[in-house]
């Protein structure tokens, strides 16, 4: 049996009296990639912000690494990364400094180590030194992109959460991460959880799709998902460039 | 004047051709030349494309829109020669729309008598004011209760950049003060031969005052509307989230030091506005009213005793809490939009600067009373 790493139960959003959220329930496994998709509106980061414990959900229980999820309070925060949509860095930190800060915050090390453990999750995610020493104003969008995969990266998590990492690049610099994604997923022990609409990225490198849908969740692998007769999964992915995207992971 | 339309009745039909340019730009006067059609007895209307030079989706609309309105008197229209892109187009929205339920009210909302109004924004205020006041007490307690490692460095940045940064402005304005005061005196104490009670005046109403109000003034334009503006971004680029997941409370990093940092750096910067404006008062003295800085340090040293300068100093930090709390929380607040950051940047320093005058005045009805 694999290792259940998230697990929701019963979560119910509402806002006002439009309920995004109805009894919802998702279990991601151990080293998979899930990627999320839905309309616009159905509650695709909130479902993120919820697990990440940004969001007060009206119902329902969350668990991340069998430690309970509450609201703004300590969660496990040494064992996930968040990469957020506009990379989220801080504006007044360097690339280097805002990847060394979660280090210096959860770590004793001393100041070299942390350096050039920061250096080495830079290098890792394709920057170089010379994007290492820059504030984020001065970074294109995929480069920031980049450098907040190294700072989500910095503490070796075992969880990764990526909200639209491919939105706003370019296709080739969205293959690109979306190959850096994988290559660290093969290599790293990670379990990925992606909000993404970039179908080339859900046939690409997701193992499982979860397709919010009706206030509720449909997981299961793409080839079962493609197949649900639900009208806005048989929309989503009956378009051309779905499809294409589909032919293409067949091809391989 | 270009003819847009020609109507023309044949059989119990009227027919309208439609010529010329139907664009956009031109629909003041479509709109114009379509009133002004009216059938009388015919029963059918015919709409047709004869000499039709262009022809945009608006002017479209409007076409589409005036078949409407004849089908609505019970005529039956029709169109003849038209490029059937267009009304496809139209037709699909048509059909979106009309899928949507009727929303009643949406189009003919009455609006709520001024009244009613009135109150409801009263309830309004005064449960945001109660929540801000709840979420004031909630962030600096949790802000206190597990200080961040990071807390040292921080204030000590907030210091240099609300206080020392700012000596330069707070003490050229209070420079600016003790001239306008002293002048003012002058002008009043001559009458009776008394120019040296300048001294007096100037002193006490810069040591208790001024002094301290000016540079919390200053501080609120220069520092609370900074507060607000970079932790309302701040929230808007998600780094206040991206601080949450990494384990970091926001409030201990992001309120508490700029709280700290700044009722440390207002009384000091205080002292520097006191000293400003006690010299703009000797250089008038010494300059225009004959009295020189022996005599004014003299007579200051007469009339003015610790008591004070510690009343001026000791309001600093209440200010100074209040300017940081206020522009802090305000930045805090935004969620959406770049408009709100605005709005709340605005609140924040109108707010503090109100504030600071409402407590100021208590100071001095309770420091008056206990006859400090």
């Amino acid at each position: 049996m694999t290792e259940k790493i998230i697990s929701i139960r019963g979560l119910v959003n509402r806002f006002g009296t439009q309920t995004v959220h109805d009894q919802l329930d998702l279990e991601v496994r151990r080293d998979e990639i899930l990627g999320v998709v839905g309309g616009s509106g159905s509650g695709k980061s909130v479902l993120l912000r919820s697990i990440l414990g940004l969001h007060n959900p009206n119902a329902g229980s969350i668990e991340v690494l069998g430690q309970k999820i509450r609201y703004q309070k300590p969660g496990p925060h040494k064992d996930w990364g968040v990469l957020f949509q506009s990379g989220a860095l801080l504006s007044g930190l360097t690339v280097q400094e805002n990847v060394e800060l979660p280090i210096a915050l959860h770590s004793n090390m001393s100041l070299e180590i942390r350096r050039e453990l920061a250096i080495l999750k830079i290098f890792m995610t394709g920057l170089d030194m010379t994007a290492a020493g820059k504030y984020p104003s001065e970074l294109s969008g995929g480069m920031r992109k980049r450098a907040g995969l190294a700072r989500a990266l910095a503490l070796d998590p075992k969880i990764l959460f990526l909200d639209e990492p491919t939105a706003g690049l370019d296709p080739i610099a969205a293959t690109e991460f979306d190959e850096l994604v994988s290559y660290l997923h093969d290599n790293l022990d990670l379990t990925i959880v992606m909000i993404t609409h970039d179908v080339d990225t859900l046939f690409g490198i997701c193992n499982r799709v979860a397709v919010l849908v009706n206030k509720s969740i449909i997981v299961d692998t793409l080839e079962n998902i493609v197949a649900n007769e639900d009208p806005w999964i048989q929309e989503y992915f009956g378009d051309p460039r779905a499809m294409r995207a589909r032919k293409a992971m067949q091809d391989r | 004047m270009t003819e847009y339309l020609t109507a023309s009745s044949k059989e119990g039909t009227l027919e309208i051709n439609v010529q010329n340019d139907w664009l956009f730009n031109n629909i003041p006067d479509l709109t114009e030349a379509l009133d002004r059609i009216m059938p009388d007895q015919e029963r059918n209307v015919v709409f047709k494309c004869g000499g039709l030079q262009e022809f945009d989706l608006s002017s479209a609309w409007l076409l589409y829109d005036k078949s409407l309105e004849f089908e609505e008197l019970g005529l039956d229209t029709e169109f003849q020669g038209f490029r059937a892109a267009h009304f496809k187009f139209l037709q699909h929205i048509i059909d979106a729309a009309a899928v949507n339920e009727y929303i009643p009210g949406f189009f003919d909302r009455k609006p709520d008598p001024y009244w009613q109004k009135a109150i409801e924004k009263l309830g309004e205020n005064t449960i945001e004011a109660v929540e801000s006041a709840g979420y004031i007490a909630h962030a600096v307690l949790d802000g206190v209760k597990r200080p961040s490692r990071l807390l040292i460095g921080e204030t000590i940045r907030q210091i240099h950049d609300t206080g020392v940064a700012a000596i330069p402005i707070v003490a050229t304005v209070c420079f600016l003060m003790g001239i306008v005061m002293a002048y003012q005196s002058a002008l009043q104490l001559e009458q009776f031969g008394a120019n040296i009670f300048m001294v007096d005046l100037v002193a006490n109403s810069i040591f208790r005052e001024i002094g301290v109000l000016l540079a919390a003034i200053m501080v609120a334009g220069r520092s609370g509307s900074a507060f607000a503006a970079a932790l309302g971004t701040m929230k808007l680029n998600e780094e206040v989230d991206a601080l949450r997941v990494m384990g970091l409370n926001p409030n201990q990093i992001l309120i508490i030091p700029r709280v700290l940092g700044l009722v440390i750096a207002l009384p000091l910067l205080t002292l520097f506005a006191n000293a400003a404006g006690l010299a703009g008062g000797a250089f008038i003295g010494a300059t225009v009213l004959d009295i020189n800085w022996l005599m004014f340090t003299e007579r200051l040293a007469y009339t003015i005793d610790v008591n004070d300068v510690l009343v001026g100093l000791s309001k600093a930090p209440v200010f100074a809490f209040l300017i940081a709390v206020t522009g802090t929380l305000r930045g805090m607040q935004v969620n959406s939009s770049a408009e709100e950051l605005g709005r709340l940047t605005t609140v924040a320093v109108v707010q503090s600067i109100f504030l600071i005058i409402v407590a100021d005045a208590l100071f001095t009805i309770i420091y008056s009373r206990l006859g400090f």
